[in-house]
């Protein structure tokens, strides 16, 4: 009963490491685009016409 | 241990690089939808970012050490619950769909729709309270962990926390959640990288085998060995069930309590909030889901090997206790160079949670207790300054509470039951309220009352018994979440339905 207990927790540990840094490169690739795409969006909408002069 | 040159190059950067991206979010800032919910423009991964760095503070690292430290593995069984619980919610939109869906900028503001204006205050009032005196306690044991791991003199720690409060403040004051997603996002980063790498270290410093062999010998021979010296595993390391560790009770009590966090927290509702939709909402939910069992199983891995090398060393050295073996353990392990990606990281946890929960409890405050007690409906400009000056006057607030002045008798105790109040209330009205056609104002009031009256009862008892009657924590739990639920449902059930108001606004 124990062995089927520290099984569980090695996958859970070894699979959160990997986890963890299978996120830090998806995220961090995907999450980055995702800030590009919503501040463009911002700055469009922040804009009132085609001369609006608000946003970076 | 001594920062070096390259250590500090690498904080340095990383705060800067903080600063910049927060302050540069501040020009999106159009009103209190772009500063509360970041316009509603947050997409899937940047909501995990989010969530995931907000939900993994400083203060989460060393308590899910130490019970790493006291239960071995089997402490990391919470987090297993509550990544079900959240995967759950996000498969099947339990209450985040009809909330995202019902476009409020908090919790309680869906209460008005269906219960009223006055639940609304009242529900905001336990929201705040119990969020606000919940991060009391944040900035001293993120502290704390900094002092142990880097050697850091303990008369510095008030200071240094100080400084990093006002960063986290200057930025979300001026950009709100906008500027609390994106330095979330780099927040995660750099919290991901120094907890892959110190996990990878510590497995490397004792082995999987040998933080198994260590904590098996400590359990099964109490009479030799480590247990000798003072240093002894009480609970069963491996097995959660077992009646030394959390137990059958304590395990189905945390499903309930779990779902009710991941459902019903405000800073974790307000990504919900944030998304695009409520179908962005419920996969953010899914795919953060297996994050939490790190959250709790990594840190939980260093306080596990913690205990296994003072075992090994005869004792604790004095001074040190089981919540601050992990970071005296890790001083020992972590190499120069590293350090500084270690202490970026743990100050990127410590960042994100404070930035994430000052701006909700101020827009809750603003939102739900200020608002609805004003004649004149406040300017959009007024708003937003109002829940500015929140931030900065909580800030303050949580200095003076939770750092500068120390906490008399058990903080934990106070906190939990503080906690629970909110808990168990406003989830029986998020339920109630959603998926009840006949609750109504008076089962809200009920719930809310009740929910208050029977944690507050059992702290009171608990404090005047001796301590083998004490009333356990999942029964305490789990009473405060079923008289909440029978005030909820007797107070709606034996009045009439004349006082509903605007029961059908909330799309159900």
């Amino acid at each position: 009963m124990k062995n089927i207990f520290i099984l569980f927790w090695a996958v859970m540990i070894f699979s959160s490491i990997a986890w963890y840094a299978f996120l830090l490169f998806y995220v961090g690739f995907k999450g980055g685009r995702e800030i590009g795409r919503m501040t463009r969006k911002l700055k469009q909408q922040s804009s009132p016409g085609p001369k609006g002069t608000s946003g970076p | 241990m001594t920062l070096t040159y390259l250590d500090w190059v690498i904080i340095v950067i990383y705060l800067t690089g903080c600063m910049v991206a927060g302050i540069w979010m501040r020009r999106f800032v159009r009103g209190m939808e772009d500063f509360a919910v970041a316009g509603r423009e947050m997409d899937v991964n940047l909501g995990i970012a989010s969530l995931a760095a907000t939900e993994l503070g400083l203060v989460t690292i060393m308590y899910t050490a130490q019970l790493g430290f006291e239960k071995g593995f089997a402490g990391a069984t919470i987090g297993v619950i509550m990544a079900l619980a959240m995967y759950v919610v996000g498969r099947t939109g339990f209450v985040i769909q009809p909330l995202r869906a019902a476009g409020v900028l908090t919790i309680p503001e869906l209460f008005e729709k269906r219960f009223g204006i006055k639940v609304r205050w009242l529900a905001g009032l336990f929201v705040v309270l119990g969020g606000v005196l919940n991060m009391g306690i944040f900035l001293r044991l993120g502290g704390e962990f900094l002092v142990y791991a880097t050697g850091l003199p303990i008369g510095y720690l008030e200071w240094v926390m100080t400084a990093l409060l006002g960063l986290v403040l200057v930025y979300t004051a001026l950009g709100g959640m906008l500027s609390v997603l994106v330095t979330d996002y780099l927040q995660f980063l750099v919290m991901g990288l120094g907890i892959v790498v110190t996990s990878v270290l510590v497995m490397a410093n004792l082995g999987w085998t040998g933080i198994v062999d260590g904590l098996s010998q400590s359990w099964a021979a109490p009479q030799n060995g480590a247990a000798a010296t003072g240093l002894k595993m009480s609970a069963h390391p491996f097995n959660p069930l077992h009646s030394s560790s959390f137990g059958w009770g304590y395990i189905l009590w945390q499903l309930v309590f779990q779902t009710a966090v991941v459902t019903t927290w405000q800073t974790t509702i307000s990504r919900v909030l944030s998304s695009k939709d409520e179908h962005t909402a419920k996969r953010i939910y899914r795919r953060t889901a297996f994050y939490l069992v790190g959250r709790f199983g990594l840190p939980g891995l260093w306080g596990a090997a913690a205990f296994v090398y003072f075992a090994k060393q005869g004792a604790l050295p004095e001074g040190l206790d089981s919540l601050t073996a992990m970071p005296a353990y890790l001083s020992t392990i972590l190499p120069m160079g590293l350090i500084g990606i270690v202490v970026a990281a743990m100050l990127a946890a410590e960042m994100s949670t404070d930035s994430g929960y000052l701006l909700t409890w101020a827009t809750v405050i603003a939102n739900d207790l200020v608002e609805p007690c004003v004649k004149k409906p406040l300017s959009p400009a007024g708003k937003l300054l109002l829940t500015r000056t929140l931030v900065l006057g909580i800030g303050v607030f949580l200095l003076f509470y939770g750092l500068w002045y120390q906490l008399p008798g058990n903080a934990w105790d106070y906190l939990a039951v503080t906690g629970n109040i909110y808990l168990a209330s406003v989830f029986t009205l998020l339920v109630g309220g959603l998926y009840w056609p006949r609750a109504n104002a008076y089962g809200a009031y009920a719930a809310l009352i009740l929910g208050a009256i029977g944690p507050l009862t059992f702290l009171v008892v608990n404090a005047v018994v001796s301590k083998s009657h004490q009333i356990a924590p999942e029964v305490a739990g789990a009473s405060s979440f079923g008289l909440a639920f029978l005030g909820m449902f007797l107070g709606s059930w034996l009045t009439s339905d004349s006082d509903k108001v605007a029961a059908s606004s909330v799309a159900l």
